[in-house]
């Protein structure tokens, strides 16, 4: 079954992934969202790591999620069809017991489309069901160029990976392994350098 | 509160920015560094060069991973979109200088024709001089005549109707034959940055190559053309700068003082904020209202220019400009262009600060705008003096702090100052240069940037480069952090290797000279053609370089590429925008040694960056059949 | 086939009969239970006092859960005794229940007070949702509320009040509220932001007696002071509800004690959530850890090893989010640990963003954590605590408002 993998070393920082998210949570779903209300906000977040490099955080739909254990209204739900955690926006009652229990501090709350108006909710991502339903691929995914997330079987992912990384050790002196950028790797090593003096 | 100061001390090495950090944070203060902390992560695509905006077929970027698109919709590849962007920013920072260079040229024109209320030549020795290099006669003439010429011609140079902007002949004929034969000589000051503009529009030049030789012909145009001019002429209208003792760190404010702080770059204003400070009237107003005078100081390079020629004591650089504001004891903070965070006028209206904006071209969100021109400004200043005096019954004592001491500091070494200093000649500087007692020298320019811990690049970088016996100029902010890490006073010659503070005892000079604000880098230009010239060699064989070991402007990215381009390799700290084009970084920082004589490299470790400058500063020795010392 | 009885259908039993029954289809598994009310989310009762949601929300199984799952429920009985030799709990009507395997999750009762005339009417524990069924049939005639302590069941009490229209006065015998779950600092910025938001806060005070014909109307406070009352909130913490262990024979010390597959002392009978007292990970010690997401894990953990599933409980960790007004409150492990250098506390405050946050490690592992504020990143702190690892990085990095999941690796 497809699922959006997340490739954390490719991610540039761009996030484009999260604009594509916020507008693929509107009414409109344009980028004119930004004028409506509620704003739609994106459930992928894009963070910054240790040398400052992007990170996509979105919710691993963990099986079993500790948020749906620790939901005091019982309003967190999985469908096993997409294999996905869901939040009812009618049930939650916006403790944050979910936000304690999370290890990945992917959830927040605010007024959403899908909620009563005016009402806060827990919000999360909710691997664009509704995208799927229409045979679409998670909006994310969609936006991303530098493949940082897929959306493919993880086993497939997996294969691939191992492809790669076999590659690069045989690969002849001199070529280039597809997904290796040396650009990323020198900015990378910048960057680093440039932390390291702060943490003296 | 635990773990605190730690913070802070990963922000600035400076005593008084850490200080005033703390209070910064109880009074709720945003600044720089909480912004880039709020801007994490940055876009990748951006920080390689990788997007591009400038049409609307796009916005475009290339995947620097080879799977996604490798192309913009017009077909522009990495290397195209990674050059272009480069040389826009350049573009923009020539544009800056030179267009700064031009309102002092206007400056000059009005007081030809009179009509520039209190301003005057304040160096006619200088006027008549550059006048002369402009072929200009001068016999016979006056100095209003002389100026007025003399600003025509400078204005010439900012068109289209030169082969050659008329200062580039200052650098050594060799030099002038590479630019020759790259097709770089700059012709107009303007109509290299205009020509830029249109190289990087959508369809017109594709190679990445020629773009990239462009914006050095743009650069030169800067170099050599707008802010050549921008000192020269500062010089002529508000004198040469002389050696002058002065103090830096935001311990030149005073509690008991009325304190005004100028912001910026353009002297045309602050220098008539310096004669009203003066008005003994408004010292005399200022001490009904309690103050025991007026004291004004600057920051960034307005306050450098002041600094340079009236011993004006700065109170910080680029990252304490919003920290100046905090301690709370400022009355007016007066601003004219470039480099002006708009975060300033709402933290000045956290405290009772006025802030003003001066310049028709800068306007600033919380400030009041109070324009000055020519004809106006002495009155303008005089009010606004004025004001700020008023404004000192405003202050709150219970949200002053003052953090440090002030540190003492030499400053206002122009090149005439220091061949002075050298009894007329670079001859005694050459024969210290040739004996090994001085290694090479090495201009450090540029910025404060929030990536960088503050003032350690600058200082650090310094430091460890006086220690190997290399004689180090600075301009801009770096001026500031030296002159704070208190590396430019006299006694400073003991941090010196044995021959440079053989040098500087005997001369009583710092091993560090301050040579001015940004637009005065290009003294560093006017220096090392006198050496070149006497040495009857090229720039690029001197054992000399440029660091900018803080950068963040796009001026910086002009004088990086005038400097390499003059045959200076220069050290950057943080990396610039092109390392999504392996061809661009390759040309940059080794291809260009072959055409210009002069790379760039980047290492944002002041350990480590010491070592490649002494480096490359050793291998020039060589080349030159001088004594040389393995550095590895 | 193993008879499998659960006393007690809050939420440790609910997991614990769900857990078995994944396991083992067939075994009978009953359920004995005092409250009448369907499984019910028992921290959502203050919501029901406030009226953001009505009592038909609080079940959190439908009505077909006992037959869905097979279980024999034994409604409105409380369990009287257990006996041990025989294998068989008594109920209080009289009916035997025998089992093989036994869980205990009798959960807390509230805490009592002593003071004179607490049995008056309109004095309340809010524990239950027959008790807010109470509080709201007494609404009408009630203009001020007191609520006794600053722990989360008062504050919610006073939230609930508050948005009644009430005004309400809390008194709180420590310094500032939420003592057993902040620091002094948190705790000072809760305080603040209840003042602000019309809370009649009063610290270092207690209620002494109550007054009044029949129901409350006046409470005499430990100060001399005295203060008219229509309503009485008494929120003082619970206490292990386990009177009818004693004569088992089970070891019981402050809760039911139990080992690391949360089995009592005697074989086949286990216990978990409010009662139990199992190895806290952060104290290093046997303690109660009363809270809604305890109960869930400990359940579920005593189920599968009653189905003969063997799991090892690592160990509860004190926890809770609460929202107060406009400040979001996050607190869990080690707060305010003992005096001495082998705990080091970071703290940070950032007015500007309204965010403060407090560490607690010791020897580099982090084993508290108070958040005022930006508290979505709580969960990461406290897995982090969980873990019971060093930190690979600066443990300052934690403390920042911008911290994320990603910033707990070196690079």
């Amino acid at each position: 079954m497809e699922k959006v993998v997340v490739h954390p070393e490719r991610c540039v920082g761009c996030m484009q992934c999260m604009v594509a998210c916020a507008v693929a949570h509107s009414q409109s779903k344009t980028l004119a969202a930004v004028y409506e209300s509620p704003r739609p906000r994106s459930r992928v977040h894009v963070g910054a790591g240790p040398a400052s490099e992007g990170f996509p955080n979105r919710c691993r739909h963990c099986d079993p999620a500790p948020c749906m254990a620790a939901c005091l209204p019982g309003a967190i739900y999985r469908i096993s069809a997409m294999e996905t955690v869901l939040i009812d926006p009618d049930r939650c009652i916006n403790c944050a017991s979910c936000a304690m229990a999370c290890p990945f501090g992917v959830l927040r709350f605010h007024e959403d489309l899908n909620a009563p108006p005016g009402k806060v909710i827990a919000v999360k991502c909710d691997n664009c069901v509704e995208r799927q339903s229409r045979g679409e691929i998670p909006a994310c995914v969609e936006v991303c160029k530098v493949g940082a997330l897929t959306f493919e079987d993880p086993e497939s992912a997996m294969k691939r990976k191992t492809g790669e990384v076999a590659k690069s050790v045989w690969a002849a002196a001199g070529s280039q392994p597809i997904g290796v950028s040396a650009s990323a790797d020198l900015l990378r090593a910048a960057k680093r350098a440039q932390m390291e003096l702060t943490r003296r | 509160m635990i773990g605190t100061s730690k913070r802070f001390e990963s922000q600035t090495i400076t005593k008084d920015g850490q200080l005033v950090l703390a209070k910064a944070e109880r009074d709720q203060i945003e600044t720089a560094w909480d912004r880039l902390k709020a801007q994490q992560p940055q876009c990748g695509y951006c920080e390689m060069g990788l997007s591009c905006t400038n049409c609307n077929m796009g916005p475009c970027r290339i995947d620097p991973f080879g799977e996604g698109p490798q192309k913009g919709v017009c077909g522009a590849d990495a290397d195209i979109i990674v050059a272009r962007n480069l040389c826009r920013g350049i573009a923009a920072g020539a544009a800056s200088h030179s267009d700064h260079g031009r309102d002092l040229v206007e400056v000059l024109a009005k007081v030809a024709e009179g009509k520039a209320g209190g301003y005057s030549i304040k160096s006619p020795e200088k006027l008549r001089r550059v006048a002369a290099e402009y072929g200009i006669d001068v016999n016979g003439k006056s100095d209003a005549v002389i100026a007025g010429e003399l600003a025509d011609a400078m204005q010439e140079d900012y068109g289209t109707r030169k082969s050659c902007v008329t200062l580039a002949s200052r650098a050594p004929e060799k030099r002038r034959e590479v630019w020759k034969k790259l097709g770089i000589t700059p012709r107009g000051i303007d109509r290299e940055t205009s020509e830029m503009m249109h190289r990087t529009h959508m369809g017109v030049d594709n190679n990445w190559l020629s773009l990239l030789l462009q914006g050095m012909r743009n650069a030169l145009a800067d170099g050599w053309g707008g802010s050549m001019i921008a000192t020269e002429v500062s010089d002529i209208l508000f004198g040469i700068p002389q050696p002058v003792k002065t103090w830096v760190n935001l311990g030149v404010l005073k509690e008991d003082h009325v304190n005004i702080i100028v912001h910026g770059h353009n002297p045309v204003v602050s220098e008539t904020i310096v004669a009203a400070c003066q008005a003994p009237d408004l010292i005399k107003l200022a001490e009904e209202k309690g103050a025991k005078g007026i004291n004004l100081s600057g920051v960034c390079c307005t306050g450098g220019e002041l600094t340079m020629r009236h011993g004006i004591p700065m109170a910080g650089n680029h990252l304490m400009t919003e920290l100046a504001l905090v301690t709370g004891a400022v009355e007016a903070m007066i601003v004219d262009y470039q480099c002006i965070m708009p975060s300033i006028g709402p933290i000045g209206g956290c405290y009772h600060t006025k802030m003003i904006s001066t310049s028709d071209k800068a306007k600033f969100p919380g400030m009041e705008h109070r324009e000055f021109h020519p004809e106006n400004a002495h009155q303008m200043a005089y009010d606004l003096v004025k004001d700020a005096v008023e404004n000192f019954s405003n202050r709150d004592p219970e949200r002053v702090y003052i953090p440090v001491e002030k540190q003492e500091t030499y400053s206002g070494f122009s090149v005439e100052a220091v061949l002075g200093a050298l009894g007329g000649s670079a001859e005694p500087l050459i024969d210290a240069i040739k004996a090994g007692k001085i290694r090479g020298a090495v201009g450090i320019v540029g910025c404060n940037n929030p990536k960088v811990l503050h003032d350690h690049g600058n200082s650090g970088l310094t430091r460890r480069l006086i220690a190997k016996d290399i004689l180090v100029v600075d301009t801009g902010c770096v001026g500031v952090s030296n002159a704070k890490a208190g590396l430019k006073v006299p006694e400073a010659a003991e941090l010196a290797g044995p021959g440079l503070k053989e040098i500087c005892q005997a001369l009583g000079i710092p091993p560090v000279l301050h040579f001015g604000s940004c637009v005065d880098n290009v003294r560093i230009l006017v220096l090392v053609s006198a050496l070149a010239n006497a040495l009857g060699c090229d720039i690029s064989d001197l054992p000399v370089a440029g660091s900018a070991p803080e950068w963040y402007s796009e001026k910086a990215l002009t004088i990086g590429t005038y400097f390499v381009a003059s045959g200076v390799s220069v050290h950057l700290g943080p990396m610039p925008a092109v390392a999504g084009s392996m061809n661009v970084v390759k040309l940059l920082t080794e291809g260009l040694n072959d055409a210009a004589g002069a790379t760039f490299s980047v290492e944002p470790d002041p350990e480590k960056a010491a070592k490649l400058i002494s480096s490359h500063i050793e291998n020039k020795r060589k080349a030159l059949g001088l004594d040389y010392r393995d550095i590895s | 086939m193993t008879r499998h009885v659960i006393i007690g259908n809050g939420i440790a039993g609910l997991n614990a009969a769900e857990a078995i029954r994944a396991l083992d289809a067939d075994s009978p598994i009953t359920m004995i239970a005092r409250e009448t009310f369907p499984p019910y989310s028992r921290p959502m009762i203050s919501l029901v006092l406030q009226g953001a949601v009505g009592p038909e929300k609080l079940p959190i199984r439908d009505d077909g859960f006992y037959s869905e799952f097979r279980i024999d429920p034994i409604i409105g009985e409380e369990v009287t005794g257990i006996d041990v030799e025989e294998r068989q709990v008594v109920t209080d009507k009289g009916t035997t229940v025998p089992f093989d395997r036994l869980l205990i999750a009798s959960g807390a009762d509230p805490r009592p007070v002593k003071a004179d005339g607490v049995d008056l009417g309109n004095i309340f524990f809010m524990r239950t949702e027959s008790h807010v069924k109470g509080m709201l049939e007494a609404l009408p005639g009630v203009k001020h509320a007191l609520v006794l302590g600053g722990g989360l069941v008062g504050f919610k009490a006073a939230y609930g009040l508050m948005h009644r229209g009430i005004t309400v006065t809390m008194l709180i015998r420590s310094g500032h509220p939420l003592s057993l779950q902040l620091d002094p600092t948190s705790g000072k910025l809760v305080l603040d932001e209840l003042l602000a938001k019309g809370l009649d806060v009063r610290v270092e005070i207690e209620a002494i007696s109550f007054e009044g014909n029949g129901s409350v109307q006046q409470a005499h406070l430990s100060d001399g002071s005295n203060l008219e009352c229509e309503l009485v909130v008494i929120g003082k913490g619970v206490l292990p509800a386990h009177s009818f262990v004693s004569a088992s024979g089970i070891q019981v010390d402050l809760g039911i004690v139990v080992d690391e597959t949360l089995q009592t002392s005697v074989p086949g009978i286990y216990a978990a959530g409010d009662v139990a007292q199992a190895f806290d990970v952060t104290r290093r010690e046997s303690w109660i850890n009363a809270i809604w997401p305890v109960a869930v894990e400990q359940g579920h953990i005593a189920g599968m090893n009653m189905a003969g599933r063997r799991v090892i409980y690592s160990g509860s960790m004190g926890r809770n989010v609460i929202r107060v007004f406009d400040l979001d409150v996050l607190a869990g492990g080690m707060v305010n640990p003992p005096e001495g250098d082998t705990y080091e506390v970071l703290e940070r405050n950032s007015p500007r963003l309204k965010v403060h946050r407090r560490l607690v490690l010791r020897e580099n592992i982090p084993v508290g954590v108070a958040m005022v504020g930006g508290i979505e990143q709580g969960g990461v702190l406290l897995s982090a605590i969980r873990s019971e690892r060093p930190l690979a990085v600066d443990p300052e990095k934690l403390l920042d408002p911008t911290f994320n999941y990603r910033q707990l690796a070196l690079w």
